[in-house]
């Protein structure tokens, strides 16, 4: 297989709070190839967005990444070793901050941020903040940079780019907003974008267009993009690959059709029931019993058993990592005991109740059983 | 255009403002007990006397026809008489306007040119030991009173150190012959600049304090928004979205603190200039209180509401040109 653009692995970022350390990402990986949108799935609270700061390395304290290895190209953007006093710190292949900002931010990876009324500045111009970025990361004189900056806006379907060029951010809707912030990710020319949730804080009007948007400024750049979502409907819409978080880890991994179609991981499963799809009626939706338990204090064994309508005994035990289950060549991973690839003795586990069972109490309170 | 609009709307708004305050300073000095005459011409005067000085003065005349004409002459620029110097109020104000002004300018200077760089570097130093030095620092500024701040540099420097004048302001433009062993302007102004270093600190400190914690918070505030983390993820420097990003969306709460500032520092004004035996507006207003003079109490306290109130426009302006959505919210 070919190098992938970018290949995230075992990352780990964690915040130190008063109660305790969250493992907000707690050891999780993934590739995005040449070309690919690839879906990051999951309830809020799942960790997709500090998976997409911290590949930025945009973590802000008390967070911190704290083990793993990002690669871009191939070439080692952060990965950590064991220091004299068996500490874990940043390896010295990782690229240096001052490296990492002029090389990668905006240059190779660009992003899309979720919230377009606040992710402006209000005191600049839309144009001037534009056009500063493109300064920086395409290296061009002020005078082409304007030039970019107004094409680029065209480009995203904002009317009259010249004359807008001068307004204010309060002076453009939430939807216009989102298409400056996504021209301000487009007009850098990265070859990765990370969009996280850009599309939540729209409506359905404005996200479909958004959407299309996407899709025809990909088809013709060939830009990849990681994108951040809650919701299955966009997933299914631009996908190619998705995967699917929880509790800051993965549960599952596979192409978009096979992901649908052949769902391997019962949290997958319990999303895709619990979401409108043109193939079901409204009535047989069923809601995912329960919440998302905290990530400062999460479930022994598999992190889904509290609310998992197929848990066993076993599942409080084994912790499972993502492993291939695929029963075709395409890669498709689960991180769920109940597939043979984890040799667990799952078949002759006793059920346990759980929030998903219709007449479920609350199995919270494992703690204990590890 | 739209700045122009704004500037015109709200020297407009001034007037009523300004109109407030000459009606309330009237009517207050109309309510003190006694007349100006019989505190001019003294206990002993005769009826007649006091007759003939009240008619002299316009005082027979019923309260609202003295505040027309105090007004339309106020318009004209006179202000009245003082009694107790004996000169127009506005010659007088005229000759201690300047001192004041070269001391509130100074003590600003100083306050600003400390307090926004501490107030930066403590936020961007979060924690540290910068952060919590400067915090101590304006612990005592705010807490302090200016003029215990003055006594403490007048025993140190002026008397015991005996480096720097504790007595008086040398204004810059004084005739080189007043000046005590100054040949040249150059002396005069080393005077000047001698003179002013305690008074400003005494009189800036309050200021600096103020500023420097609003300057933190504010830049604290900001550094976190989202928009700096958008920046950040496109590659800008830490120095540029301190200085281009951050800075000016901060300065928004501070130019109100200084707008604040401002007025407080009259009335610090008129403790620091009784201090260090300073003549300006300050000991105008305490010796026209002392001597119940009243168009001369009547000027300065006109003269300090029109400095407030340019104080607030000044800060509203400055808001305006800061932030874009001020002028627009106007238009509305
Ligand atoms: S491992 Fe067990 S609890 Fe976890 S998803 Fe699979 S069946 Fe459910």
């Amino acid at each position: 297989m070919t190098t992938p653009l970018l290949s995230v692995e075992n990352l780990q970022t964690q915040f130190e709070t008063a109660e305790g350390t969250v493992r907000a990402v707690d050891g999780i990986s993934f590739d995005v190839h040449e070309g690919e949108t690839v879906g990051l799935v999951g309830e809020s609270g799942a960790g997709k967005s500090v998976a997409i700061s911290s590949v930025l390395r945009l973590v802000e304290s008390p967070g911190e990444i704290v083990g793993g290895e990002i690669r871009f190209r191939g070439e080692t953007l952060l990965s950590f070793e064991e220091g004299p006093n068996g500490e874990r710190r940043q390896s010295p292949e990782s690229l240096s901050n001052k490296e990492f900002r002029q090389r990668i931010r905006g240059r190779e990876i660009a992003t899309i941020f979720q919230d377009p009324m606040e992710s402006l500045n209000p005191v600049f111009t839309i144009g001037s903040q534009l056009q500063e970025f493109i300064e920086i990361n395409r290296e061009l004189p002020p005078k082409d940079a304007r030039d970019v900056a107004i094409e680029t806006l065209r480009e995203v379907d904002i009317p009259k780019p010249e004359d807008r060029f001068d307004d204010y951010p309060h002076e453009f809707s939430g939807g216009m907003r989102q298409r400056v912030l996504i021209a301000m990710a487009i007009a850098c020319q990265p070859s990765l974008i990370l969009a996280d949730e850009p599309t939540t804080a729209l409506d359905v009007t404005v996200e479909g267009q958004i959407l299309n948007l996407v899709s025809d400024l990909q088809e013709e750049y060939g830009t990849s993009f990681v994108w951040v979502t809650h919701d299955l409907a966009v997933v299914a819409d631009i996908c190619d690959r998705v995967n699917v978080m929880y509790l800051g880890q993965m549960a599952e991994q596979a192409d978009v059709h096979d992901l649908f179609d052949n769902t391997k991981h019962p949290y997958t499963e319990a999303l895709l029931q619990s979401v409108p799809r043109p193939d079901k009626t409204v009535e047989s939706l069923t809601p995912i019993e329960g919440v998302m338990p905290e990530a400062i204090n999460p479930p022994s064994g598999c992190r889904f058993h509290p609310r998992c309508p197929d848990a066993r005994a076993v599942c409080r035990e084994v912790n499972p990592e993502p492993r291939n289950v695929s029963d075709t060549d395409t890669r498709h991973n689960a991180a769920c005991v109940k597939h043979d690839a984890f040799d667990v003795d799952y078949e002759h586990s006793t059920p346990i109740q759980s929030e998903g069972d219709e007449f479920g109490e609350d199995l919270q309170v494992t703690e204990g059983s590890r | 255009m739209s700045h122009l609009r704004y500037t015109i709307k709200r020297l407009l708004q001034a007037i009523p403002v300004l109109i407030g305050i000459t009606s309330i300073t009237f009517l207050l000095i109309n309510a003190m007990p006694g007349s100006p005459v019989e505190v001019m011409l003294g206990p002993t005067a005769s009826e007649e006397l006091i007759a003939a000085a009240e008619e002299r003065y316009g005082f027979n005349q019923p309260i609202h026809v003295r505040y027309v004409k105090y007004i339309l002459a106020a318009l004209g620029g006179d202000l009245g008489r003082s009694i107790h110097y004996g000169v127009p109020v506005t010659t007088k104000i005229l000759e201690r306007l300047p001192v004041t002004l070269l001391l509130l300018a100074s003590s600003f200077a100083f306050a600003l040119s400390v307090a926004i760089p501490l107030g930066i570097v403590s936020a961007r130093r979060r924690n540290q030991p910068v952060d919590h030095g400067s915090r101590v620092v304006s612990l005592i500024g705010v807490s302090t009173p200016n003029f215990w701040i003055g006594l403490l540099l007048i025993i140190v420097f002026g008397y015991h150190l005996q480096v720097l004048p504790s007595n008086g302001l040398v204004m810059p433009l004084t005739p080189i012959s007043e000046v005590e062993g100054a040949t040249s302007r150059l002396d005069v102004l080393v005077q000047t600049v001698r003179s002013l270093i305690m008074p400003t600190i005494a009189l800036g400190t309050l200021q600096m304090a103020a500023v420097s914690r609003i300057e933190r918070s504010s830049m604290l505030e900001v550094l976190g928004r989202d928009y700096i983390n958008l920046a950040r993820a496109f590659g800008v420097k830490e120095s540029v979205i301190t200085r281009k990003h951050a800075f000016r969306n901060a300065q928004l709460p501070v130019v109100t603190i200084i707008g604040l500032q401002l007025t407080s520092a009259l009335g610090g004004a008129v403790l620091t200039e009784t201090v260090f035996n300073i003549n300006g507006m300050g000991r105008l207003i305490i010796q026209a209180v002392r001597t119940q003079d009243y168009a001369l109490i009547m000027g300065t306290t006109l003269f300090f509401g029109v400095m407030f109130v340019i104080g607030t426009l000044l800060t509203d302006l400055t808001y305006a040109y800061l932030d874009p959505r001020v002028t627009y919210e106007g238009e509305d």
